[in-house]
């Protein structure tokens, strides 16, 4: 019943944003595709982040990979078309999760996070230096296509098939596999779970999906320079979406991109000098109060006897994480 | 490259590695006993910049003078926070402390952003840009003194750890949580006091490097880098690996800044994820 239902409400939400663009203006429609793009990222990073627990923060490394590959591809002397071009990228940034995560995966807790923010940092140096490929700090200048339909339904498209793959992910070995090696990965070791295997593979799947998203927004922007999409910005967004939304969930990261995006661009249009200090706070909300995200509150299920949400409940999540 | 010219290399790094280590002292401290990496660190370090900036732009205070006063206000603001935010999740998964400590650091920029304006500042006092000279090799009188005093409090905090009630609570605490707690050790206090100690030593770090270089409000997400690659180096658990990595840090930052400029960061990072792979527990840490 409760399950019919969430599935009717999905359908719902995808027919309302599948009819957008016959409602809104193009300016807005910009907006929504930004959604979009950022539900992908963040569902990516749900993989490596949520699923299987390592704190990745520098998933912006494949955003920008993706970028540049297709930038790339469709410029100069080879003009690929851009779904192509696209693939392209998300393979490109699989190979490199892979070389990377060899031996990055190996590292726990904080020292996974900040190998992961050096090799994103390094990348976006690279891409600044090495002039004869990515013109250095000016950038490349991509084909225009001023048809925003086209990248909000690519965007959807792809938002959707991330829904599919989270949804089969999670019930698949590979994810029973995953969510093992995060709640305890010496005891998911021994159960004869190949630890880095998983690791990797989750890993190379949340690139995928930066990629691709990278790719989309290099396309729409046009312009691709280092400072723009090597930005830490994109992986604490993808991070605070999936948080928002509830870490480890199918439908949590696009549900925390649409809040973000909502918070975001309200908070832009009043206070635009203050903007990072109420995402501060609304970060420092969610932390404190809400740690497990909104599908905590949507999502209790009746089966297994649990009450509804409660506003009390906020109390409650603080109290169980803190030192007297 | 010439004798005198590594002299002045090697002098240079020598300096370098007495503020870095005050630097990465409070952020090694808050992570090795309460294991919450604190990506604000940096804009303690920026707000002990910015009263020293403003105490010596307004008051005509003496920069070296004004030192307690940032570690006075950086202490309070950290005991602060400490209390009323992190305590509040220190138990839940590491991404949420992490998180959290980055929302503030995005909350304290942005408002001395706000404030201050992000135009460079730096302190120019009478005696700024003299020096002495030992052969060939230059030594600013700034920097020296700032050497100086990152000694005197790493010597001081190292003795403090050591020998008070209050140190060894805190190092208790660090070693094992819950016997601290069975031995009659406040934990939440205990905390409280680690966290604010950290943010005082930021103060404090904040205060010599806005003598020796211009800074604005978005400089201290470097500073959080540099703090967190110098506990990798060093590893983590006393005073003493902080300095040995601060100086091991000085010396390639500087060695590798005199080749190849404009790639020590990306070379500075692929060392330091070597390391990381080779050594997860830094070079002068004890093997788990």
């Amino acid at each position: 019943m409760k399950k019919g239902l969430a599935v009717l409400g999905t359908l719902v939400a995808l027919a309302l944003l599948l009819a957008l663009p016959r409602f809104v203006s193009s300016y807005k429609l910009l907006t929504y595709t930004r959604f979009l793009l950022l539900a992908l990222t963040a569902q990516g990073w749900n993989f490596i982040g949520g699923y299987t627990g390592y704190a990745a923060f520098g998933n912006v490394a494949y955003f920008g990979i993706g970028a540049y590959t297709t930038g790339l591809l469709m410029l100069g002397k080879w003009h690929v078309p851009f779904f192509p071009s696209l693939a392209a990228g998300a393979l490109l940034a699989a190979c490199v999760a892979v070389l990377l995560g060899l031996p990055i995966l190996r590292l726990k807790g904080h020292y996974f996070a900040i190998a992961t923010l050096g090799v994103a940092e390094a990348l976006a140096q690279v891409a600044d230096t090495w002039d004869s490929v990515t013109e250095g700090s000016t950038g490349i200048d991509l084909p225009i296509r001023s048809d925003g339909e086209f990248f909000y339904y690519t965007a959807l498209g792809f938002v959707i098939l991330g829904l599919f793959t989270t949804w089969a992910f999670a019930r698949s070995k590979l994810g029973y596999g995953c969510v093992a090696i995060r709640e305890d990965q010496d005891a998911a070791r021994m159960l004869g779970v190949n630890t880095t295997l998983f690791k990797v593979a989750a890993y190379a799947i949340s690139a995928v999906f930066a990629a691709v998203a990278g790719g989309i927004t290099a396309y729409q922007n046009v312009h691709v320079t280092p400072g723009d999409f090597f930005r830490i910005d994109y992986t604490l967004q993808m991070i605070i979406a999936t948080i928002i939304g509830g870490v480890g969930t199918v439908i949590g990261p696009v549900l925390g991109a649409a809040v973000y995006q909502l918070l975001s661009t309200y908070i832009w249009g009043k206070f635009i000098e203050l903007h990072p200090t109420v995402l501060g706070l609304v970060i420092v909300f969610f932390i404190v109060f809400l740690p497990r995200g909104l599908m905590t509150v949507i999502g209790r299920r009746r089966k297994s006897g649990e009450r509804p949400f409660k506003a009390s409940d906020l109390l409650a999540n603080v109290r169980a994480h803190r030192v007297t | 490259m010439s004798l005198g010219e590594l002299g002045q290399i090697f002098v240079n790094a020598v300096l370098l590695s007495g503020i870095l280590a005050l630097v990465a002292l409070g952020f090694s401290l808050v992570w090795g006993i309460m294991n919450i990496v604190n990506l604000a660190h940096g804009a303690f370090i920026v707000l002990g910049a910015y009263i020293t900036f403003f105490l010596h732009e307004l008051l005509h205070v003496d920069p070296f003078l004004s030192i307690p006063l940032a570690m006075l206000v950086l202490f309070t603001l950290g005991w602060g926070i400490q209390r009323g935010l992190i305590n509040q999740v220190i138990k839940a998964p590491l991404l949420a402390t992490f998180l959290l400590t980055f929302g503030l650091e995005l909350l304290i920029v942005n408002l001395i952003n706000f404030f201050f304006k992000a135009d460079l500042r730096s302190v120019t006092t009478p005696y700024s840009g003299t020096g002495f000279t030992l052969g060939s090799v230059r030594i600013p009188y700034i920097r020296l003194g700032a050497l100086g005093v990152s000694l005197v409090l790493v010597a001081g905090l190292a003795w403090y750890l050591k020998s008070t009630r209050t140190g060894r609570a805190i190092r208790a605490t660090g070693m094992d949580l819950d016997a601290a707690r069975l031995t009659g050790v406040k934990v939440a206090a205990v905390y409280a006091s680690t966290f604010a100690i950290g943010a005082g030593m930021a103060g404090a770090a904040g205060s010599l490097l806005s003598m020796i270089v211009p800074f604005d409000p978005n400089l201290g997400g470097t500073y959080t880098q540099r703090a967190f690659a110098i506990c990798v180096l060093g590893g983590l658990g006393n005073v003493a690996n902080v300095v040995i990595g601060a100086a091991i840090y000085a010396f390639v930052d500087v060695f590798v800044g005199a080749r190849l400029p404009s790639l020590s960061r990306a070379v500075t990072f692929a060392i330091l994820v070597i390391l990381l792979i080779l050594r997860p527990q830094g070079i002068a840490g004890k093997s788990a």
